[in-house]
């Protein structure tokens, strides 16, 4: 089937009225989650996954898209007006898109944050149906020894793209390698890690794991701080940037739209690391960067443009090699496993409808969200004077209802709090939970492709260098390490983050 | 109680005491005429959405309608199904709480597994077989091979370069490979994964060479061309697909895999509460409402009386506690 043809076979399964009705309610709840700072799409997923069982696969899927690509729009809306990022990936977008909004400049800014988003959208998405179907070529090339080499490229990836401690970093991705050791070895049939209780010995659940480090651990967190908003509603008279402020942002919409989508396909970058390289980026780019953090439209037009293309583009490993890159995306395989896909090349081939129907619910869905969030930003501000003493207990009893349905055990729950006390010491110790849940993810995947691997080559390692895709990415891993390992680059790495 | 004399208090507590005894040896003919006088919890020890699961709901619906009263699944999965099995056996003997058991929680896991907290025979009472399903020998399209006689004088002439895939060690799957290594006398390697389907894009591009799946998973692959099935591995053949032929038709005789489903109660439950169950049970599977959706699941629909399904549960934790001890299959 040609470009076109499976095209028009995606919005065929897209714009069915069930899909299309799974779409809306999946962007509105992914704005509605990314407007509210501390809920994020990987809780929200996650709490939802139960309910996913229920649903025909095409519907499920194209709904968890939906939250996740719609909290980037929504983290937007709060970091302008109140200079509250939503989402960790809108965290730059404070800097001069707050200021904007103190200048009675929000409603451009909000326009060209959406406008951007949905231009690099759209890009992403024809980027996703192009580049795809050769990928999944190359992926059924992919035996166990080209995954375990992909594997711990990605591992390396993720340590040296994450910002903040690389030690951090690395001791978090070690420790979720060891939650991810618990439970039956599937090589030996051996129990480990589970004292004895078996409740263990299928290993922790993964939403468990996420519910506790990510959801309830970032309402404690957030106690911690009181609460303190200000609100410029008043202010938002014209939502519609002028046209100078379309030829300001032209460009830098078109970087940060090429650089999130790049980065999105790397395992460990994705959406969050897009929009802090595209904010670096416009500010080299610029002939004048003293603008900056002053309210300059290009520091929001670039990285709201870069999140955007990193989200979409971040299914590209899903969906064609079965492989997460960020968290979301581990709970999108987890959401496949239930619906009995397994995900990799084969579901391409295997389920066309759904995979190209996921893609053009995409571009339909991005295209929802335009429509949502130019005219109803004021609804969204309204979402934020419902005060956290309602909102967190809320919050609290969904996840214990999330996580008990999956196993209908209790145990799961108790699990998950002392996940959230982990989850809390982390976020004091300002260790990101992100790289547990990768190496909690990865690590017992990767042991599985290793040993697999080493029975097929009746024990000889050198398989992992004979095969041509497994040395080629174990060069790669090989030359970030040296990345990491070098001072000098460390050092500009660290300035890079420090901005 | 305190104004009355001893003598008299004595004779109280002897009444009472009769009396509570009475009351427990009453008949279980009474119990059972009411029953069920309450919901029953049809307790399924696998995740929603497997086989298993699948299987109890449709015969879950069809008991509702009979005994006119709800049969509500409940699923509790862990521990290769030794947790909600384990949950069954401790529960009240009352038949408000059964089980449906499969040949991995009550023939293989107690023969793999000593610290099993069940024993399948001394904690339960049997009530009916529901159904018994095979699965296919499927081999990729790699190798030269168009039948089972070729694929065995294949894997006779390349000892030890073929491998043989599963869905984890000390499963059906594998197990089923290890009976036919040893009755075909071939050497093979067997290699694990997480599931059978994960299994199969290496089985499409040629890392591993066979595999024992389901008919449900497996024929998509072969409509398509991407893997070759060789045999069925029930003693007939299924009318779900007709033309594969079985082990013993295609040259391997003697050789027989299938995964049952069975009801249990805990043990001690009435003998007429069980006989009652065991007669409803086989009624609901002989609906051929029934039948048809468990054979859409690749499953023969089974009913029978509880002596059938121990017989079942004994005869397999006989064959495949042997193939266990001899291909020295190790869990712990």
């Amino acid at each position: 089937m040609d470009l076109l043809g499976n095209l028009a076979l995606g919005f065929g399964v897209a714009l069915q009225g069930i899909n299309l009705l799974y779409a809306f309610f999946g962007v509105l709840l992914g704005t509605l989650i990314g407007v509210l700072p501390g809920i994020g799409p990987v809780a929200t997923i996650a709490m939802l996954l139960p309910v996913t069982f229920t649903l025909p696969p095409v519907s499920a899927l194209i709904m968890l898209a939906g939250i996740y690509y719609g909290a980037q729009y929504g983290g937007s809306t709060t970091a302008i007006l109140v200079n509250l990022p939503g989402e960790s990936s809108s965290v730059v977008t404070t800097l001069d898109g707050y200021q904007m909004a103190r200048q009675g400049r929000a409603g451009p800014a909000l326009g060209i944050a959406a406008i951007g988003s949905f231009i690099a959208g759209t890009f992403a998405t024809f980027l996703i149906a192009l580049a795809a179907p050769p990928l999944a070529d190359v992926a059924l090339k992919f035996g166990p020894a080209e995954y375990f080499s992909l594997m711990v490229l990605g591992l390396i990836a993720a340590t040296v793209l994450a910002h903040g401690s690389l030690i951090k970093a690395i001791a978090m991705v070690v420790l979720g390698l060891l939650l991810g050791l618990v439970g039956t070895d599937v090589n030996s049939g051996v129990a480990r890690f589970n004292f004895a209780i078996p409740e263990l010995s299928d290993g922790i659940g993964f939403v468990t794991v996420a519910m506790g480090m990510f959801g309830i651990a970032e309402i404690v967190a957030n106690l911690d701080t009181a609460e303190k908003r200000e609100v410029f509603t008043a202010k938002l008279t014209h939502l519609l940037p002028t046209a100078k402020d379309f030829k300001d942002s032209a460009g830098a919409i078109t970087r940060g739209t090429l650089l999130g989508s790049a980065l999105g396909i790397l395992p460990g970058g994705g959406a969050l690391l897009a929009s802090f390289a595209a904010y670096t980026l416009e500010k080299k780019a610029a002939k004048d960067a003293s603008r900056f953090g002053k309210g300059d439209i290009r520091g929001v037009a670039g990285p709201e443009s870069a999140n955007n293309a990193g989200a979409q583009t971040s299914f590209i490993p899903l969906l064609t090699l079965g492989i997460p890159s960020n968290a979301v995306m581990a709970l999108m395989i987890g959401a496949m496993m239930i619906q009995g896909i397994a995900p990799g090349p084969q579901v391409m081939t295997e389920k066309p409808d759904l995979f190209w129907g996921m893609i053009a619910s995409m571009w339909v869905g991005n295209l929802m969200l335009v429509i949502l969030n130019l005219p109803m930003i004021g609804l969204w501000i309204k979402l934020l004077t419902v005060p956290y003493r309602l909102l967190y207990p809320a919050i609290l009893l969904f996840c214990c209802i999330g996580v008990y349905s999956v196993n209908n055990s209790t145990f799961d729950i108790f699990l998950m709090v002392g996940f959230a006390v982990l989850g809390y010491v982390c976020v004091k110790l300002a260790c990101e939970p992100a790289p547990l849940i990768l190496g909690f993810i990865l690590g017992p995947m990767m042991e599985e492709n290793l040993r697999r691997a080493l029975l097929l080559s009746r024990g000889n390692p050198m398989t992992f260098l004979e095969k041509p895709i497994s040395a080629t990415l174990l060069a790669i891993a090989a030359l970030l390490l040296l990345v990491v390992v070098a001072p000098a680059v460390r050092q500009k790495r660290e300035e890079a983050f420090q901005e | 109680m305190k104004s009355l004399p001893a003598a008299s208090r004595r004779l109280a507590g002897i009444a009472a005491c009769a009396a509570a005894m009475l009351l427990a040896s009453a008949p279980g003919a009474a119990i059972a005429q009411g029953y069920p006088t309450k919901p029953i919890r049809f307790v399924v020890p696998f995740p929603p959405g497997g086989a298993t699961d699948i299987i109890t709901r449709t015969v879950a619906q069809k008991l509702s309608e009979q005994l006119g009263q709800p049969v509500v699944v409940d699923n509790k999965p862990g521990a290769g199904g030794a947790i909600g099995s384990d949950l069954v056996a401790k529960a009240a003997p009352d038949g408000y709480t059964i089980l449906m058991a499969t040949t991995s929680t009550h023939s293989i896991g107690p023969a793999l597994n000593a610290r099993l907290p069940y024993n399948p025979e001394r904690d339960f009472a049997p009530v009916s077989l529901v159904a018994t399903s095979p699965n296919l020998l499927v081999v990729t399209p790699a190798i030269p091979v168009n039948n089972l006689r070729e694929f065995i004088a294949y894997a006779r002439a390349h000892p030890g370069q073929l491998n043989f895939a599963s869905s984890g060690t000390g499963t059906i799957v594998h197990l089923s490979g290890e009976l036919f290594k040893r009755m075909a006398g071939l050497d093979m390697v067997h290699v694990p994964y997480k599931g059978t389907a994960l299994a199969v894009p290496d089985l499409i591009n040629g890392q591993v060479t066979m595999i024992f799946d389901n008919i449900v998973s497996a024929m998509p692959q072969v409509k398509s061309g991407k893997v070759k099935v060789l045999a069925i591995t029930s003693a007939k053949r299924s009318s779900l697909v007709p033309d594969v032929p079985t082990m013993a038709e295609a040259g391997l005789p003697g050789y027989t895999s299938d995964t049952y489903f069975g009801v249990f109660a805990p043990a001690g439950t009435p003998k007429e509460i069980v006989d009652r169950l065991s007669r409803e049970i086989a009624r609901a599977v002989n609906a051929p409402e029934v039948r048809d959706r468990l054979a859409a699941q690749g499953a023969e629909a089974v009913g029978g009386p509880p002596a059938e399904l121990a017989a079942a549960v004994r005869g397999d934790a006989e064959k495949w506690g042997r193939v266990i001890r001899e291909a020295g299959v190790k869990v712990e």
